[in-house]
């Protein structure tokens, strides 16, 4: 039943009581472009993860592993699908203005892909660190979401995620288990991405963030990056790894790590594009695009481009 | 191109649950994206989908005056403390 509110006092009410937000509901217009953006940014990351994930199939090591990267990159491919499904239905942007944004440089995407997955060990990294910390955030999200059709498809997408994260430590483990090279190869790896892979958390929460107040998001950006920290800290270096972090330290009455001051200006750069390779990645997903019109013109019986 | 809503169910389990949305040409590509999207690992046994167009919908004020017919309820409060009552007495 669609239900409205005539002031924000009487939403942020509803929203505080538990109340779920779905589609046809007369959301306030805050409100609404706050979720918009929020799943729009989700769902270019699954995009632009899934094209990461693709240029690997034909480089991944055996074909176990490369089934599962096939699985995988359908997985990030499908999870675009749904979020964009999701986002347009607010009707803030059509899917095709948000892939038209995308492609132009105009919306954001998670940090991490504006960097080069270089070695098989950075993919490595990646489908660990960065799955997991994707994982996390998203769990936090669907804990407490207040928008009910994110919070729904979220479900299926934290299931998947699960499903890669337990994949990269598997792959994890079989090189730390492996030769001298492969190890170093891993810490090369290691070194490069286990800051990307934290920032992804963002700095900390705004007292005013509306994304908490909104229940949105459900915890603040620090909460979950120290949960992060807490459980992959002592497992990277179970496995044997050193953590990049020179001023790392362990506080044993609390039980607790602290990897030190974290320089923000490399996500900054992300957020404007700026990142390593964030020009190479956003024309390389603009060129698939184009590449691939004739697939969805035979999938729409040739009336779209 | 249409948007079509996706139903799936897994055999001896629940009804009919609704799973989400997609963009399809026809029928046809709309019950192959369906499983692809929705049923890559078995998620359901059957799968319905619907056009968004031709869900016939309630409209609200159609709806809400059935959410006031105590009339259909009974909590049967009177009659169990008749029954508890009629327990201890005999008790």
């Amino acid at each position: 039943m669609a239900r409205s509110w005539s002031t924000m006092e009487d939403f942020e009410a509803f929203l505080d009581g538990g109340g779920l937000v779905e589609v046809d509901d007369d959301m306030p217009q805050p409100y609404r472009q706050a979720v918009f953006s929020f799943i729009e940014m989700h769902a270019n990351s699954e995009l632009m993860g899934g094209l990461t994930e693709r240029d690997w199939i034909p480089k991944t090591p055996g074909l176990r592993h490369k089934m599962a990267v096939l699985a995988k990159t359908q997985d990030e491919i499908g999870h675009g699908h749904l979020l964009y499904m999701v986002a347009a239905d607010l009707g803030v942007k059509t899917r095709a203005q948000m892939l038209e944004d995308l492609f132009a440089g105009r919306s954001r995407f998670h940090n991490v892909f504006h960097y080069r997955a270089v070695t098989w060990g950075d993919q490595v990294a990646i489908a660990f660190l960065v799955d997991a910390a994707a994982l996390i955030s998203q769990q936090a999200v669907f804990k407490n979401c207040s928008y009910g059709p994110y919070k729904r498809i979220l479900l299926r997408i934290i299931a998947e995620e699960g499903f890669h994260m337990r994949l990269g430590e598997d792959r994890m483990m079989r090189i730390a288990e492996g030769t001298g090279p492969q190890r170093r190869m891993f810490q090369e790896s290691l070194d490069r991405w286990f800051w990307p892979a934290l920032q992804l958390f963002g700095p900390d929460s705004k007292p005013d963030d509306v994304l908490l107040r909104w229940h949105i998001k459900s915890e603040r950006n620090e909460v979950l990056r120290d949960r992060w920290v807490q459980k992959f800290v002592p497992m990277l270096q179970s496995y044997g790894f050193t953590i990049p972090a020179p001023e790392l330290s362990y506080d044993a009455e609390a039980r607790r790590w602290d990897v030190g001051p974290i320089d923000w200006e490399p996500l900054e750069r992300t957020l404007a594009q700026g990142g390593p390779d964030s020009a190479r990645r956003i024309r390389e997903a603009a060129d698939n695009w184009s590449r691939t019109s004739w697939v969805r013109a035979a999938m729409s019986n040739g009336t779209a481009a | 191109m249409h948007v079509y809503e996706v139903f799936i169910k897994k055999d001896g389990r629940d009804e009919f649950r609704h799973v989400g949305a997609l963009e399809a040409a026809n029928d046809d590509l709309a019950l192959v994206l369906a499983r692809e999207s929705y049923l890559r690992r078995a998620e359901g046994d059957r799968m319905w989908v619907v056009r968004r167009d031709h869900v016939v919908a309630a409209a609200d004020d159609f709806v809400e005056p059935n959410a006031d017919k105590p009339h259909r309820h009974h909590d049967g409060a009177a009659v169990a403390a008749r029954r508890k009552a009629a327990r201890q007495s005999q008790g």
